[in-house]
């Protein structure tokens, strides 16, 4: 037994020559919600698959509430609750039927698996919904009984992936009630995300994937610290201006990554030098069409890990 | 029996998946007595009314439509990942198999009960008895368990539900190779030595006999024994399927 109810070393996984996770290490501490981030294809839903233990791992060792994905693959489905991205919920069955037969699966006798159902229907706000087909439910509701699905058997660790992708934001704010509800009440969660807003509200500690690698791993709130320097990105008004622009600013501090169009940097000395970035851009008549101060954020922690934007990458996958 | 149950709901909330398992037997029963009711004129065909023949490989061919629908129900579960929420709990893997497997061999038996109603109705003899009777049942639940082993192996093998088509057409070419519409002395060249190998003549000859005399163990003992190796070599594979895809 391990003390971390998740830890993974040297975690690898391919497919043929690609490989998907290329030796990550990671170590979640009991009754914590720990953010897993990355853009679409960066290895998340595989190391959750691996650690989940639908899929075996290439190489290295994992090991959750204590066991060992591979050698103990059962023990870990005793322990563990997982809410996959694509709420695998047959459409004809009635939520009350599906949580039946999850608790049944889960090794619950059947008296106690109609309590546990009625229980979590309840608390997931679905008492009224529980009789009808889940076919006839919305999007926000689907994941909520996919959520109550994943708790039937009390588990000591939860994995959501992507709990709320495809959610209003009504419900998505439901959705993370309930998250730090369940954390609350001592439940160690792993929560993969593409919103880094998520990871920002719910995780103490978050890790950052990109092609198959943890980038940083830690406490956002000092990750983002370590960053440094806040981002001040400018729209310049007239793009024959750009040179001047890129040579004024320059002086002010190290180019970021930015989006076509603008002009970002890593201002040295923060606020209180934008007044000189102005004046400096205006004495070289430089039109400044937009002009903002960004204090670190998730997105400046990707970047400087890896040179390119997350919410960026996300819209061009989105998109494509 | 909590899975099997679950496959059950699926067809009474969408009755529409059982309509080809209903209609085709009696299909096969009104074209099979149609088509070859000349036959029984051939000298060394074993009776003088074609639906004592043709009943057995009608009730095969429509057994085999619940195999389909094991395996269909698997390809649904791996399409929209139902098949997920199975391997992540701690039950045992094979009961992932046993489970539709169970449900097909249910199924079957209303294809079965379909054809032996409307033969009967045609004027089908049985002077096999009870023994006959229930022989038939057995070939077509077990025919049935056969294919749908071979379909849940070849479905997690190609993992899609594409594998679909596929399934469905290995089964019934490995059916029309057989003693399904002529006896094997009627057939020559190499369908004479394919039907003389192929193991669905062995189901259907141990299905057929009480439709054509008294039941005996030579007709017996082949039909179960093809029964019997189909379901443990297709099963294993499917088994190892599920292995591979889920370690």
């Amino acid at each position: 037994m391990t003390t971390h109810p998740i830890s993974a070393h040297g975690l690898e996984r391919s497919f043929g020559t690609l490989v998907a996770v290329d030796g990550i290490d990671l170590e979640v501490e009991e009754g914590e919600i720990f953010g897993f981030l990355g853009p679409n294809g960066a290895g998340k839903s595989t190391t959750v698959r691996m650690l989940v233990t639908l899929l075996k791992p290439t190489g290295g060792t994992a090991s959750v509430a204590g066991y060992d994905v591979v050698e103990q693959p059962n023990m870990v489905r005793r322990s563990i609750g997982v809410a996959l991205q694509d709420a695998a919920i047959d459409p004809l069955m009635t939520g009350n039927e599906l949580l039946k037969l999850q608790a049944i699966l889960h090794g619950l006798g059947s008296r106690e698996a109609t309590r546990r159902s009625g229980e979590l229907l309840e608390r997931v706000g679905l008492t009224k919904a529980g009789n009808r087909r889940v076919g006839t439910y919305s999007g926000g509701m689907r994941r909520r009984l996919d959520l109550a699905l994943a708790l039937i058997h009390n588990p000591s660790v939860l994995f959501l992936d992507e709990p709320t992708t495809g959610l209003d934001p009504t419900s998505r704010l439901s959705m993370w009630e309930e998250v730090r509800a369940l954390n609350k009440e001592g439940t160690t969660v792993f929560l993969t995300t593409q919103y880094l807003e998520e990871a920002d509200q719910l995780a103490g500690r978050i890790a950052i994937i990109d092609g198959g690698r943890i980038v940083r791993q830690g406490d956002p709130a000092v990750l983002k610290d370590e960053v440094g320097d806040p981002t001040l990105r400018i729209e310049i008004g007239d793009s024959i201006m750009l040179d001047t622009a890129k040579a004024v600013l320059t002086t002010f501090g190290e180019w970021r990554p930015a989006r076509d169009g603008r002009l970002a940097i890593g201002l040295e000395g923060g606020a209180k030098r934008m007044a000189d970035v102005v004046r400096s851009l205006d004495a070289q008549g430089v039109p400044v069409a937009h002009i903002e101060l960004d204090t670190p954020s998730l997105d400046d922690v990707f970047s400087d890990a890896t040179g390119r934007r997350l919410e960026g990458a996300m819209v061009d996958d989105e998109e494509s | 029996m909590w899975m099997t149950r679950r496959n059950l709901t699926r067809v009474v909330r969408m009755p529409s998946i059982i309509i080809p398992m209903a209609i085709m037997p009696l299909f096969f029963v009104v074209a099979f007595t149609g088509s070859f009711s000349g036959i029984t004129e051939v000298p060394g065909f074993p009776t003088r009314q074609v639906i004592n023949w043709v009943a057995a490989y009608a009730l095969i061919q429509g057994a085999s439509f619940a195999g389909l629908g094991a395996a269909g129900s698997m390809a649904t579960d791996l399409d929209d990942g139902f098949i997920d929420r199975l391997l992540l709990s701690p039950i045992r893997r094979s009961s992932i198999l046993v489970a539709p497997l169970l449900y097909t061999a249910i199924r079957a038996l209303i294809p079965i009960t379909i054809v032996m109603v409307a033969s009967a109705m045609s004027g089908a003899a049985m002077p096999g008895g009870v023994l006959g009777v229930t022989l038939a049942y057995v070939a077509g639940v077990g025919g049935g368990v056969v294919i749908g082993a071979f379909g849940l192996a070849v479905v997690l093998r190609m993992n899609d539900i594409r594998a679909m088509s596929v399934v469905q057409t290995l089964a019934f070419v490995v059916m029309f190779p057989s003693i399904g519409q002529v006896p094997l002395v009627l057939l020559s060249g190499w369908m004479h030595w394919v039907a003389r190998i192929n193991p669905v003549t062995n189901i259907l000859r141990m299905a057929r006999q009480g439709f054509l005399g008294p039941v005996t163990w030579a007709d017996t003992w082949p039909g179960l024994l093809a029964l019997a190796i189909g379901t443990v070599v297709f099963g294993a594979w499917a088994g190892y399927e599920l292995e591979r895809r889920n370690p």
